[in-house]
């Protein structure tokens, strides 16, 4: 069976070639973040209308 | 269902499928087939992960859970973020560097050929019981609908999965998931609108959230700590991120998915696609379901979403029983309705005592409706111990079939189906897969290019057939998604921490993990058999206890033979 091994470019400093996010720590800033929006949001509705 | 529901039905399916094949047509090469061309854009992936892990019943059994459970299953979904970042730092860059076509296949370069055996066995074992009842639920759904025998139904949806997986392999898998989840989003979509439309007249949408809050539907965060509570947001948080780790990190199907991107730019982007969209996708489905116990507080709902449990009581010597037992519910839920109009009308004159005097008539007469229900499946269970009390996975095709137009009917279907074809078929080219790549190549060394594509073919055939066969005998204790879950959460956990300890203990070797291996899941089972904690904690128990005990044995052991540097 073929095993060709490519070698990825260093993980962490491969280009995002996201508008707005250089790096990726930024990428997952932005996700913990959406992320703690929808659970702030949840809590919130779970506040309103328990 | 009339023609234009089959046409709408058939035509997407089977056009969904004959596309797929097409597509992928000629694929000779085994790289190709197992890991797809490689072309494979970040949009697409994240469509395929979600595809492969939003099985029929997740949009069958979840707005169920909404109408029953309310918003609280959501939390199982809060370490889904967290899971898929340390996927996309610590485990796509490992696989893609060593070009694996399995993530077992790794854990045989990091350690040895017996710990690879291990991890494959886990999943095979697992993938191949949940790949039974990610068939069986479609099924109810076409059951129920036209009246076919469920055997039949059952045979008939997994034949037409295994066709044009084992034609087009991976490739075949992400491309027609595209489509599939096309149709599911835009039958979702469809239902949500046309419930909302539905509501009463003079009960605006902020009516909807106080009646459903009053319920006790839109409690969506729990912050108990008792273990025993199945959904709480500390359960989420740490069980389900242990959960989520083991599935998508461990779990081949999930692996192979996001292994077939372009490169890894393409697949992280694809992993954080689903780390941002997933919860708000679940929190929309179980809404649906929400919504629809409001519609229902003012439509009669059925004392049996599963009509064939009705059909049963009234067949065995129990039609007065029930026909008491319906008139006594249908009394119940007009005093109800009656109450809430009455509630809504103060409301809207702000007569705050009226709305909290007839809020709580309508909840005493809804309680009282309950026990009715309670009766009515108690009956059932006396009349026939195997039957299905738990009626959260009919409430939406009940929905459906009694109150949305023709052609939607077809789309919502077809929905049903695309969503157990897209899941079905990612988990059947990962079990044959690992089968040839894992099981196969072992025990016959040597064995070139073509022998292992025929073998991957014949493989991901045979395991079609073995879910077909699970599926016809399977008998659900609770409810369709819990069950998958709590059969993912028995294995997960020990998987898991095989792949910790890989990953981060570089002293740790193959004879230590593969018997802290074996032990942790032998706890793990004795845990589940003699405990009612929640089973989101048991990812967590399954891999703490794999990497100590691994740690314990490799210090009773000494230090180990070799290690693969380049593996960790």
């Amino acid at each position: 069976m073929k095993s060709p091994d490519p070698v990825e470019p260093r993980a962490e400093s491969e280009a995002t070639g996201l508008p707005g996010f250089r790096t990726w720590t930024k990428v997952y800033l932005f996700v913990l973040g959406s992320f703690a929006l929808w659970v702030g949001l949840l809590i919130a509705l779970t506040m309103t209308f328990s | 269902m009339n023609p234009l529901d089959f046409i709408v039905l058939i035509g997407s399916m089977l056009g969904i499928a004959a596309y797929g094949m097409w597509r992928t047509r000629g694929r000779r090469d085994l790289n190709a087939y197992l890991k797809g061309a490689g072309n494979t854009p970040w949009f697409a992936i994240g469509l395929s992960v979600m595809a492969t892990q939003a099985s029929a019943i997740t949009f069958l059994s979840t707005p169920g859970q909404g109408y029953a459970g309310g918003l609280g299953f959501v939390q199982i979904y809060f370490g889904l973020p967290v899971a898929l970042i340390i996927i996309a730092i610590f485990f796509l860059p490992l696989f893609r560097r060593l070009n694996v076509y399995t993530a077992y296949e790794y854990l045989g370069r990091r350690f040895d050929g017996k710990t690879r055996l291990l991890g494959a066995g886990l999943f095979l074992i697992q993938r191949g019981l949940g790949a039974g009842l990610t068939i069986y639920a479609p099924a109810i759904v076409l059951s129920s609908v036209f009246h076919w025998p469920l055997d039949l139904t059952i045979i008939s949806s997994g034949v037409l999965v295994i066709i044009y997986t084992v034609a087009g392999g991976n490739d075949a898998v992400t491309v027609t998931q595209k489509y599939q989840i096309g149709v599911i989003f835009a039958g979702m979509f469809i239902a949500f609108g046309l419930l909302l439309s539905k509501l009463p007249a003079g009960l605006s949408f902020g009516d909807s959230l106080a009646l459903a809050g009053g319920f006790h539907k839109l409690e969506a965060v729990n912050f108990s700590s008792s273990l025993h509570e199945r959904y709480t947001i500390w359960s989420g948080l740490l069980g389900g991120t242990f959960l989520m780790l083991s599935y998508f990190g461990t779990d081949q199907s999930q692996v192979q998915r996001y292994l077939s991107g372009s490169s890894l730019r393409e697949s992280r982007l694809g992993l954080m696609f689903n780390a941002v969209c997933k919860i708000p996708m679940q929190f929309g489905i179980l809404f649906l379901g929400v919504m629809m116990f409001v519609f229902y507080q003012f439509e009669p709902p059925p004392l049996f979403f599963n009509d064939t449990s009705r059909q049963y009581l009234a067949e065995h010597g129990a039609s007065e029983r029930l026909q008491a037992l319906e008139t006594n519910f249908n009394q119940t839920h007009a005093a109800a309705r009656q109450q809430l109009e009455q509630w809504l009308t103060a409301r809207h004159n702000g007569d705050a005592a009226g709305a909290q005097a007839a809020f709580a008539a309508a909840t005493t007469a809804y309680a009282q409706g309950e026990q009715i229900h309670a009766a009515a499946a108690k009956a059932l269970s006396a009349a026939n111990p195997h039957a299905t009390t738990n009626e959260a996975d009919y409430v939406f095709i009940s929905f459906i079939l009694h109150y949305l137009p023709h052609g939607i009917i077809g789309l919502l279907v077809a929905a049903f189906f695309a969503a157990a074809l897209s899941s079905k078929a990612a988990e059947l080219t990962a079990l044959g897969s690992s089968t040839t790549v894992d099981l196969y190549r072992h025990l016959k060394t040597g064995a070139t290019d073509g022998e292992c594509l025929r073998a991957s073919k014949w493989f991901t055939a045979l395991w079609g057939v073995v879910a077909i066969g699970f599926a016809l005998y399977a008998h659900l204790v609770e409810n369709l998604i819990q069950a998958v879950n709590i059969l993912g959460s028995i294995f997960y956990g020990v998987m898991l921490g095989i792949f910790v300890v890989a990953f981060f203990l570089r002293r740790v070797g193959g004879t230590a993990v593969f018997w802290a291996a074996v032990m942790a899941q032998a706890l793990v089972f004795a845990l589940y058999f003699n405990l009612t904690i929640s089973y989101l904690w048991y990812p967590l128990i399954g891999c703490t206890a794999c990497v100590f005990l691994s740690l314990v044995l490799q210090a009773g052991l000494g230090r180990p033979k070799q290690t693969n540097a380049s593996a960790t």
